[in-house]
């Protein structure tokens, strides 16, 4: 339901430009020939709804149309990219899990500690921060002051396992951190909750150790909404990655939208704009499947 | 702060509610006793006073232009800097806060109304249309914000109008969603069904019963909602589709000092602690007002007060 409303916004996309879009793509390149050929091939030519159709049944069987400007097929273009985006969403999503865990945990076991304090301190630096800014610092001194890692650019780890690393450490950190710190919160308020459970004093009272009562009984169940709030974050983290691959020349997906947007690539943005979407979409769906996986009570 | 103004309305002779008035009054203690939330009140005010009077306060104009002090080191004339221009940063950065507060304001704004009006409409009248307005939402949902706001401004062509209105709608359905759960909540209170059994009309109940009544999780969404407007339209005008040259919109300027970064680290350096210290700002006030309205948070607030004195 969701994924078809979904579909029909991103077909939008394409005919709510003003003009005609085909025209304003091709701008001083216009010819006639390749303009009545993108639009046969885009199908412009056929009533609105007919397209709408032709449009969904070719994105099911993969075929996302053409590429105004290469002539590529989209989903070959948004597939080559597909990689690199991917790459940097996990490794961020890693670096802020890192981040987010402990400090999270020992905040909330030792509420109102020195440790505590500064984990909020640091967690509502790390929100405000804007992303952009942090990664072109994090050039100016690991790259261009210490030199410690290359600026930007992205290598397959399949070429490069440690040039793929040294490049991947910045933007995945810079990415890590803003998410990290919206983590930590969530951390440590599950955690709260749970230690305030009757089954926590239980614990407690049967005289269990620190540890154990931590582990056992109050780690297993702050999880559980924990892992809701991870996979929401997942989305969110990938509207980061747009930007700061573009911070990075980080050839993924977000960069592929902006030059998109940039050279009115209609179809590449529909292709790119499709798939994050449907990515989110199931994100979320996982994230339920897995809620139900974790906490018993819950069966749909 | 707000503990003024509760004073000049009663001296005014327009006596709010009790419950009102002692309302206003202990979430003004609340963020007076919070010192942290406090500060961000305080910076915030500088702020919007900085962005009222920039044009006074700035030594140089925003565009003009000299090229033989291009690139010059922050220095006791020039405490930013200046850029390939040699126009001066410091008064830049300035005026930029009348654009980054503005289009915050404008964008959440838009934001409000429409997601407030959608939320109460579809909490209140419940059943279908309720279902339709909130799958809409959940479509709008599924696309991570920032992206969402890229493919607005690519139908709408960039600037920093249509920026204000991608961020709008963006911002939207949360406002939506929010208000729909809380009208939920009184929907069914006896307050609102005595006004119904009277005869008051759906306009009247929902203006006078139903909004004042679910007002707290809107403010607070309100001032997080600015603070991430702010970073959106920062953002936006970073890659390119936000304000244009020779706007001094913060994220702009970023985006034309990072070409610069090896020469003229202090063009992107400013433009960006000015983004982070508004956005901190409003996120911190934003905490603080969530403490002071969520009873439930307030007491956790209280008992750590008593713990520490």
């Amino acid at each position: 339901m969701v994924l078809l409303g979904v579909s029909v916004l991103v077909f939008a996309i394409v005919h709510l430009v003003p003009g005609d879009p085909i025209q304003v793509a091709l701008g001083t390149r216009f010819d006639p020939a390749t303009y009545e050929a993108l639009r046969e091939r885009a199908g412009f030519n056929q009533p609105l709804p007919v397209q709408y159709v032709q449009w969904l049944t070719g994105a099911l069987t993969g075929d996302l149309g053409v590429s105004f400007r290469s002539g590529q097929p989209v989903m070959t273009t948004i597939l080559g990219r597909l990689p690199a985006t991917l790459t940097l969403a996990f490794a961020a999503l890693l670096v802020a899990l890192v981040i987010a865990l402990p400090v999270g945990i020992i905040s909330a076991v030792r509420r109102g500690s020195v440790v505590d304090y500064t984990s909020t301190v640091f967690s509502q630096l790390g929100v405000s921060i804007p992303d952009f800014w942090m990664g072109i610092l994090f050039i100016l001194l690991f790259s261009l002051t210490l030199g410690w890692l290359p600026p930007s650019g992205y290598t397959p780890l399949t070429e490069d396992p440690l040039g793929w690393l040294s490049r991947l450490a910045m933007p995945a950190v810079t990415v890590g951190v803003v998410s990290g710190s919206v983590l930590t919160r969530f951390v440590r308020s599950s955690m709260l909750e749970a230690l305030g459970q009757d089954y926590t004093r239980t614990a407690r009272s049967k005289g269990l150790a620190q540890r154990v009562v931590v582990n056992r009984h109050v780690l297993k169940n702050a999880l559980i909404p924990f892992v809701t709030v991870a996979g929401l974050q997942l989305a969110v983290l990938l509207g980061g990655v747009v930007i700061v691959e573009i911070v990075f020349a980080w050839p993924g997906l977000g960069q592929l939208a902006l030059t998109a947007v940039e050279r009115r690539d209609y179809p590449v943005l529909q292709g790119t704009v499709l798939l994050l979407a449907l990515t989110t979409v199931l994100i979320n769906l996982a994230v339920d499947l897995a809620y139900a996986f974790l906490d018993p009570r819950i069966r749909y | 702060m707000a503990a003024p103004d509760t004073m000049r309305e009663r001296e005014a002779g327009a006596p709010p509610a009790p419950a009102a008035s002692s309302r206003t009054r202990e979430v003004a203690r609340l963020l007076v006793s919070n010192r942290l939330a406090l500060a961000g009140v305080v910076v915030l005010g500088a702020l919007v006073l900085l962005a009222l009077f920039a044009p006074l306060i700035a030594p140089f104009g925003i565009n003009e232009i000299a090229i033989d002090r291009r690139l010059e080191a922050p220095s006791a004339a020039r405490p930013f800097g200046t850029d390939q221009l040699g126009r001066d940063i410091f008064s830049r950065v300035l005026i930029g806060t009348r654009i980054s507060l503005q289009v915050g304001f404008v964008a959440v704004s838009i934001a409000l109304v429409f997601g407030v009006i959608l939320g109460l409409v579809a909490g209140y009248y419940g059943g279908k249309t309720d279902d339709a307005l909130m799958r809409l939402m959940d479509v709008f949902f599924a696309f991570p914000a920032i992206l969402l706001a890229i493919a607005v401004l690519a139908i709408l062509g960039p600037g920093i109008t249509n920026a204000m209105i991608a961020i709008g709608i963006v911002y939207m359905p949360i406002f939506a969603r929010i208000t729909r759960a809380s009208v939920l909540s009184v929907r069914e209170e006896v307050y609102v069904r005595a006004a119904r059994s009277i005869g008051a009309g759906d306009l009247r109940i929902l203006r006078l019963h139903v909004l004042p009544n679910v007002a707290a999780p809107i403010i607070v969404q309100t001032s997080i909602s600015l603070a991430f407007a702010i970073l959106s339209e920062a953002a936006l005008s970073f890659i390119g589709l936000g304000a244009q040259r020779p706007d001094p919109a913060w994220g702009l300027m970023l985006a034309e000092g990072r070409g610069f970064i090896q020469q003229a680290w202090w063009m992107a350096f400013f433009p960006g602690a000015a983004i982070f210290f508004t956005v901190l700002a409003l996120n911190v006030v934003g905490d603080g007002l969530r403490d002071a309205l969520d009873p439930r948070q307030k007491s956790a607030i209280e008992s750590r007060g008593m713990v520490g004195s």
